[in-house]
């Protein structure tokens, strides 16, 4: 059974079809990319599969367990984890402590052992702030630890985003987008991080992104969106020299 | 040497005041409405602390335990009654203060269907006043400023240091954002509204101490919505800080102006600062929810 099985999904808002007939089946290792212009549905797509809105129709399976119709906080825990298009970091906490909120629901104490300052509080607390630093050097910004993120770069917040999503021990990991606002050094080390944690986790990633450039190097499969619809999917090559595709969204960038 | 006493009976008074006013902010941090039950809600929690075991002749301390475990579990009621379907289905803020209006007035009503208009006096807990060059403090101030510190303090440390106070702090910032992390959202508002009425039970004992009990008691959770917003609504730290502004403020008032003018002069002030600073002094994360 694949990781992550979407099954013909559907999603409309009011007389918005925003997903139609979507599907995607994948395994560990893999990066699919979801490309399309915007307003394709590509982030709806996302939101279905985290559990932010329900399907209208279709099912979604993480490891063999339906969790279409899921409570969010559900999904997360049985391994999706996600970042977002428009940064939505916790403002206010550090960066250490953006990162253990991720960590926390893993934590093993619980109301009593924040109440009272137990043993096991502190065991679980050193744990968790060992794991998070580690996250965080996985995404380089272990120097970072005590910062606010609004103080930080756009691309490091990106990445302190990648970290928190890792904290959640995803077995699919959801990119919106994270090169949007990027410098081409700061894309470049990006395409880097997603290549070599698909290699050292060897968890699913599925990849929406504009930057055609990113998307054809580093996925093994591409999903074409169009006004709510998947009109091509398959490996980069395949994709490249689809007439549709080209006619719907590459013909206008090659003129 | 007046102005030590002065200092002191008014951080004694703002003592209470904060336990007030930081129980209405971590509601107001979390979901972003001012919470008008939690007056009546110190009302009610004080009498049942009254009924249940000051009127038997138990203590000072099983008093507080029986009025902090009512305060938390109707608070956690009034949460699933009042509040839950407005938070799942997302809508106007708005319902959230009709909601809690309409709370309190069930709270205060169930208060008067039990006791009518009469007033009610906790017995006497505590012995005669410490004298200590030249300043006397009443042993009922000192034992509320100790015992409010100490909740302070344990709430400061669950906020700051705790899983649960992370999952606060983050659900305060962005609710889905948390809950797509894995962070259980309606956990996390659930014990938000048990911290928050634990507080106003304390509170509501301390009131009834001061003050005796009565039906309305819960209107002097004005001076904690006064505290908060001089703080900074929502800000837990401003919400103290506020409360104990406003108890030095409000003795010193008094000895200058006396009691009857003193709500008149506490009011004008708290206008003036909101017309000079209306984020208050430690606010400045809600503007951007707004």
């Amino acid at each position: 059974m694949a990781t992550l099985k979407v099954e013909h999904i559907y999603k409309n808002f009011g007389g918005v079809k925003a997903i139609q007939d979507f599907s995607i089946e994948a395994n560990p290792g893999q990066i699919h990319g979801i490309i399309g212009p915007n307003g394709a549905g590509k982030t709806t797509i996302f939101n279905v599969i985290s559990g932010i809105y329900p399907a209208d129709e279709g099912s979604v399976y993480l490891d063999g367990k339906d969790v279409t119709r899921m409570e969010q906080h559900r999904i997360t825990l049985e391994g999706m984890g996600r970042t977002f298009q428009n940064i939505r970091l916790f403002k206010g906490l550090s960066v250490l402590d953006n990162v253990m909120c991720a960590f926390d629901p893993q934590s093993k104490y619980g109301v009593p052992g924040s109440l009272l300052p137990l043993g096991k509080r502190f065991a679980e607390e050193k744990r968790g702030r060992d794991i998070c630093m580690n996250f965080l050097k996985m995404v380089g910004l272990e120097d970072y630890a005590k910062e606010r993120p609004e103080n930080m770069s756009y691309g490091h917040q990106r990445r302190l985003e990648i970290a928190r999503a890792l904290t959640c021990r995803p077995k699919v990991l959801l990119l919106d987008e994270p090169a949007a606002g990027l410098n081409p050094v700061e894309v470049g080390e990006l395409t880097e991080l997603i290549q070599r944690l698909s290699k050292d986790i060897g968890f699913v990633i599925l990849l929406i992104e504009h930057r055609l450039e990113l998307v054809m190097n580093i996925s093994q499969f591409i999903h074409v969106q169009n006004f709510g619809k998947t009109i091509a999917v398959g490996t980069p090559a395949q994709v490249r020299s689809n007439p549709e595709v080209i006619e719907a969204y590459l013909g206008k960038e090659g003129g | 040497m007046q102005i030590v006493q002065y200092l002191i009976n008014g951080i004694a008074l703002g003592s209470v005041y904060a336990l007030i006013s930081t129980g209405f902010s971590v509601i107001f941090n979390v979901l972003k409405f001012s919470n008008f039950s939690h007056g009546a809600l110190m009302t009610l929690s004080a009498f049942i602390g009254y009924f249940i075991a000051a009127a038997n002749g138990w203590g000072l301390v099983p008093t507080i335990l029986v009025a902090v475990v009512a305060g938390s579990l109707i608070a956690l009621l009034g949460e699933f009654v009042a509040f839950r379907r407005i938070l799942i289905r997302n809508t106007s803020p708005i319902y959230f203060f009709v909601s809690s209006i309409t709370l309190g007035t069930l709270y205060e009503g169930l208060v008067v269907l039990k006791v009518g208009a009469n007033f009610h006096n906790y017995p006497r807990f505590f012995g005669k006043p410490i004298k200590w060059a030249g300043i006397v403090i009443s042993q009922s101030d000192l034992i509320i400023l100790c015992i409010s510190a100490v909740a302070l303090i344990v709430l400061a440390f669950i906020i700051q240091k705790t899983r649960i106070g992370r999952a606060l702090r983050s659900v305060s910032f962005d609710r889905d954002t948390a809950s797509l992390m894995g962070i259980n959202v309606t956990r996390t508002i659930q014990f938000a509204f048990i911290v928050s009425g634990a507080l106003a039970g304390l509170a509501g004992v301390f009131l009834g101490i001061n003050y005796t009990l009565y039906p309305s008691l819960g209107s002097l959770v004005v001076k904690g919505f006064i505290a908060s917003v001089i703080g900074g609504l929502g800000s837990l730290p401003g919400a103290v800080i506020g409360a104990m502004l406003l108890g030095i403020v409000e003795t010193g008032l008094i000895s200058i102006v006396g009691s009857g003018y003193m709500p008149v002069f506490t009011f004008v002030i708290m206008l003036v600062f909101l017309l000079v600073r209306p984020r208050g002094i430690a606010g400045s994360n809600i503007q951007e929810k707004a």
